[in-house]
């Protein structure tokens, strides 16, 4: 208890301090903030796939190594669905809509359609490489000939055009890298320039993939028309989509959050300065924070974006502990400095304790696999942190700068005594029957439990965060359904010695593997196309005989297999840098799959790389990467991180209840009612169908540092009483009657603040918000029902032999 | 048709005046006299050498092919033939070259195929494309037509010690930028032998760029001949992909057999 009196006294002396020199606090303060807050506006967001991983992950690694060898395999889709493909007027319009896009989209690598598609042919003892339509063909004999042409060409199928010719693709391919921190001065872009940067160079930011959908869709708009209808699909403009949807739902959350705490201050105080004081310290928090993400060079992401809300209704709480105790220590005393100290020293440790217990929740994130995730433990930790620091400082100098009037008014205590006698009305019936309430608890835990287990549905598709009426959403579904795939697969085979991808044998291995692949059909899972350079000789080969489709094979002569390639090198095509290294050591088999959850890949995924590990055991090297492993890499992070941080999270703040109750049993009895209310609404997940993804398995942690808050309180009290009355029923009743309506009110607060996420336009927020809203509720409750009944069970001998002992002495 | 040209050079040239833009827009004389010597310097005739292709991609995988190379002029036009010497899946496969002054003629080619015993012809009007899978492309091969282009002299510098000039080239015409796969370009034209020491290109897709460097110049038989060059296609600070040319024994004024530029002469081999 010295230590305790140490830590108020301290408060009070550090509160007494700052408000005698307000105005150098307030400099002091002004540089502080002012350093962080100037940041605050180069905060960048990021949707991008790889930017859910670690920069040393594994998967991303090997992505990134695909990606200096082949650029990037993320592609903008453009479906056209006219009435008749074979049509001059719509090709014409294709044609039109094509070199918009080449002119008018920025970071693109290649535009390709039926209009310069790649077209082999022989005639007579030529072999002609050229733009599928350099003319338009002009009679219905052109016409027919070159659908015939397309339709005979196995490479365009499902790729720019779908199996019954009623739909054709534009596909747009961007950059790998970055045109940004390119020499101002191109003309000293040689490489003995001194100029010359060394280091690795920054691949396509997500800003500039925004750039590009932005623009897609800006052409898209100007073709598009009723006769010549299109869908834009592909990651790049979904993930633009996603991106969009995040800045307006951010944007909206603080907007809600502002409005709601401000109404709620405005209930709770009824005056100006109870609403105005605590908003500036939270959004200066904010503000802070947001500044620090930025100064050290992390974007906001999609788990980020709940951050603002997040620390809006999270830190109000350290000022409205403080405001509150002020305000009744001021219309008691009437002087200011007098009331803010006293506050102060009374609120301190408390709001250094249940922020602390906050962090301590939120800091289990900072290892997790999923990059953004931990980005979140660690600012939001540093944001409450923050919001603690300034509460502490920023509350007694405004009060001491701002006239503030003493308040007389005592109204609300009748309405303050009704809820009173709910909330311990409830707490005696549940201490009247423990052993019932403990049953049921318990019993309502196994029969969640076992449904979490037995209906869990694991997930992790960005696509379903849009509504269903996005254009993305709608049209990945049409690309998926009859282009068979929006999604890829690279599959890199390194045979690690130079032009080994000459030996006939291989290449006829590899088409074989590829085919066996096509035939795949589990679970909506699909290949609908597989390219590689085994496809490219066939093509030539062809066309080197007479464009017979017998020839459409893989020659049996290594050496003719050299020659060939270079035929088609030396046609000024530079296509085969698509599919194999300069050194023709390393092969890219490319798979086009449907866009489906991340849960589904991670097992189509795993027999793939099996199957190519055997079939060419001793042969080559198989890296499986690409769109979909990365999606399936981040729900396997996603699911490892929520597991290692709730581990983390438990144990850090069993121990600070261990610590702060000051008994083992009784620390580890607290964390039942913590603990339960995770489960319980693991179970109603699994009831009512909602996904276990990226944002509600973070729920656990998140929740299980606020709502030990409420904990905190009930047991501090209750073992104060209990020593005081040896009397656990009245300990209990006397609890609930001191610190239930502050428990009842910031669980509220919480979950209304949560509650603002079922405005958002992404269907992920909508559920991370609704099921952390219920998880303090029901830990809410389970302080009131299930926490009194563990206590009185708890504590049943001691209370029997006080009974036994009163009943002995109270006759004598 | 020549008064509808000349009214059309004058607009191109006029307009960008009227528009009050950089005089860099338009033609500079000065500039494009320094072009005309330098396609008109003397480039040696009956060439023979050993050329290495040297290519490196993305990750640093280089691959190496060793090739015999024959040249002469015919008129304004250059006749080439190449043997390839090595890797040896394609040794003996030849490349027989015929580039037409003549910007509206495409340029003739053939391959032989010695595992197929067949040449094929190769149907390319297209000069934007890459010659044999390097980051040069036909038209890098080839003279400029310096009518097709306004010129401005930018600053004069140095280039490895040797003062230059550094010229911009423009296209004039759209059909221009798509034929060559160029939208601008910067070259810098030695001023002791008209020789271009170095070039930027913007290309027409995008952001990326090609840097010529010829990093070894010497006077062979009197001719001042490039032997060796590197072209390095760029995006930002990434070098996606880059070639190095080196020629050797070259000799100039050699007696080359009649039928050396023939079909007949690549099915032969060397």
């Amino acid at each position: 208890m010295s230590l305790r009196v140490e830590i108020e006294n301290w408060f009070a002396a550090f509160t007494r301090h700052v408000y005698r020199r307000k105005w150098l606090a307030l400099f002091l303060m002004a540089l502080f903030i002012g350093a962080f807050a100037s940041q605050a506006p180069k905060i960048k967001f990021d949707a991008s796939t790889e930017g859910f991983l670690r920069e040393d992950d594994p998967t991303l690694l090997a992505y990134n190594q695909f990606r200096d060898q082949f650029g990037r395999d993320e592609m903008v889709i453009i479906a056209l669905t006219p009435p008749q493909v074979f049509d001059l007027g719509f090709l014409e319009k294709l044609k039109a809509l094509h070199e918009d896009l080449e002119a008018n989209v920025p970071h693109v690598d290649e535009v390709t359609s039926l209009i310069n598609a790649r077209n082999t042919r022989g005639e007579g003892d030529e072999l002609i490489v050229e733009d599928l339509i350099k003319s338009m063909p002009q009679t219905p004999e052109d016409m027919d000939r070159l659908r015939e042409r397309v339709l005979a060409n196995p490479i365009y199928k499902n790729l720019l055009i779908s199996e019954d010719a009623s739909i054709t693709t534009v596909v747009i391919r961007s950059n790998a890298y970055s045109s940004q921190g390119a020499p101002r001065d191109e003309l000293a872009g040689f490489d003995d320039a001194a100029s010359a940067p060394k280091e690795k160079p920054p691949y396509l930011t997500d800003d500039e993939n925004s750039e590009l959908a932005r623009a897609v869709h800006e052409v898209a708009a100007r073709h598009r028309a009723d006769d010549f209808p299109m869908f834009v699909a592909g990651s790049p403009v979904t993930l633009n989509e996603i991106k969009t949807s995040m800045r307006r739902d951010m944007r909206k959350f603080v907007i809600m959050a502002v409005v709601l705490i401000g109404a709620l201050l405005f209930l709770m105080f009824r005056r100006v300065s109870g609403v105005l004081m605590p908003l500036a310290v939270v959004f200066l928090s904010l503000l802070s924070t947001v500044g620090l993400m930025a100064w050290a060079g992390v974007a906001i992401k999609t788990p980020t974006t709940i951050l603002p809300s997040f620390l809006l209704a999270v830190c109000v709480g350290d000022a409205v502990h403080v405001l509150a105790m002020f305000y009744r220590e001021y219309a008691r005393s009437g002087g200011k400095e007098e009331a803010i100290v006293r506050a102060m020293g009374h609120s301190g440790l408390a709001i250094v304790m249940t922020s602390l217990t906050t962090a301590a929740g939120l800091i289990s994130f900072a290892t997790a696999q999923v990059a953004p995730v931990a980005d979140l433990g660690i600012y939001a930790s540093a944001g409450v942190m923050l919001a603690l620091g300034y509460t502490i400082v920023l509350m007694p100098v405004m009060i001491a700068i701002f006239p503030i009037r003493p308040h007389h008014g005592e109204s609300d205590k009748a309405r303050q005594a009704k809820l009173d006698n709910i909330l311990t009305a409830i707490g005696d019936y549940s201490a009247a029957r423990p052993v019932a309430v403990t049953v049921v608890s318990l019993v309502i835990l196994a029969v969640s439990l076992a449904v979490a287990a037995a209906t869990a549905k694991l997930s992790h598709n960005p696509l379903l965060w849009l509504p269903k009426t996005s254009e993305a959403r709608q049209a990945t579904a049409l690309v998926d359904a009859r282009m068979k795939g929006s999604m890829s697969v690279e599959v890199i085979l390194d045979r690690k010695r130079e032009n080994a991808l000459y030996d006939p044998a291989f290449l006829v291995k590899l088409e074989t593997a590829a085919n066996d692949l096509l035939t795949t059909h589990e679970n909506a899972l699909f290949v609908g196309k597989a390219l590689s350079i085994a496809d490219v000789t066939k093509e030539i080969n062809k066309a080197l005989n007479g464009n017979d489709a017998a020839s459409y094979a893989i020659p049996a002569d290594r050496q003719l297999v050299a020659q060939e390639l270079l035929l088609f090198e030396n046609s000024g095509s530079d296509d085969l840098s698509d599919f194999s290294d300069s050194q023709f050591s390393k092969a890219r088999l490319t798979l086009k799959i449907p866009w489906l959850d991340a849960v589904k890949y991670n097992k189509f995924l795993d027999t793939l790389e099996k199957d190519f590990t055997s079939r060419f055991a001793g042969e080559a090297t198989v890296t499986v990467t690409g769109m979909a492993p990365m999606l399936g890499r981040t729900l396997t992070a996603a699911i490892t991180s929520s597991a290692q941080s709730y581990g983390l999270a438990a144990l850090m703040i069993t121990v600070m209840m261990i610590l702060l109750i000051g008994d083992l049993r009784m620390g580890l009895l607290s964390m039942i009612p913590n603990l339960a209310p995770i489960v319980f609404v693991a179970g109603v997940m699994g009831i009512a169908g909602f996904p276990f993804d990226m944002f509600t398995m973070l729920i656990g942690s998140i929740a299980i540092g606020m709502v030990v808050d409420d904990t905190i309180h009930f047991m501090h009290n209750f073992r104060r009483y209990h020593y005081q009355y040896k009397d656990s029923r009245r300990a209990v009743h006397e609890t609930l009657l001191s610190a239930g309506r502050a428990m009842f009110t910031t669980s509220v607060v919480l979950s209304l603040g949560f509650l603002i996420f079922i405005f958002a336009d992404m269907g992920n927020l909508f559920n991370f918000g609704v099921l952390t809203a219920l998880t303090i509720l029901v830990a809410l409750l389970a302080d009131f029902v299930l926490a009194p009944a563990l206590v009185i069970l708890y504590h049943r001998k001691d209370d029997a032999l006080e009974a036994a002992r009163r009943a002995a002495g109270s006759p004598a | 048709m020549n008064t509808l040209r000349l009214i059309g050079t004058f607009l191109v040239c006029a307009m960008p005046l009227a528009a009050a833009l950089p005089a860099s827009a338009a033609d500079d004389p000065k500039a494009r006299e320094i072009m005309r010597q330098v396609n008109g310097r003397d480039d040696g005739d009956k060439m023979t050498a050993r050329m290495t292709m040297t290519l490196i991609d993305r990750q640093g995988g280089e691959r190496v092919r060793d090739i015999r190379v024959f040249a002469q002029d015919a008129g304004a036009d250059t006749q080439r033939i190449m043997f390839f010497l090595s890797p040896p899946d394609v040794k003996d496969t030849g490349f027989l070259t015929y580039d037409f002054d003549d910007p509206a003629k495409s340029d003739d080619q053939w391959l032989y195929l010695p595992a197929l015993r067949k040449t094929k012809r190769i149907a390319n009007d297209d000069k934007s494309g890459s010659f044999m899978g390097s980051d040069f492309n036909y038209y890098d091969m080839t003279k400029r037509p310096l009518e097709r282009y306004d010129f401005a002299l930018l600053k004069e510098d140095e280039v490895r010690g040797q003062k230059v000039w550094v010229i911009q080239s423009t296209p004039r015409a759209p059909e221009v930028v798509k034929e060559s796969g160029y939208a601008k370009s910067v070259v810098f034209v030695r001023q002791d032998n008209y020789v271009v020491a170095r070039a930027v290109h913007w290309l027409e897709d995008g952001e990326k760029l090609r840097y010529l460097d010829a990093t070894k110049i010497e006077k062979i038989d009197g001719v001042w001949t490039v032997t060796e060059t590197t072209m390095t296609t760029k995006l930002g600070q990434a070098t996606l992909h880059k070639t190095i040319l080196r020629w050797e024994e070259v000799k100039f004024n050699q007696p080359l057999e009649a039928d050396m530029f023939t079909v007949r002469r690549l099915e032969k081999g060397l």
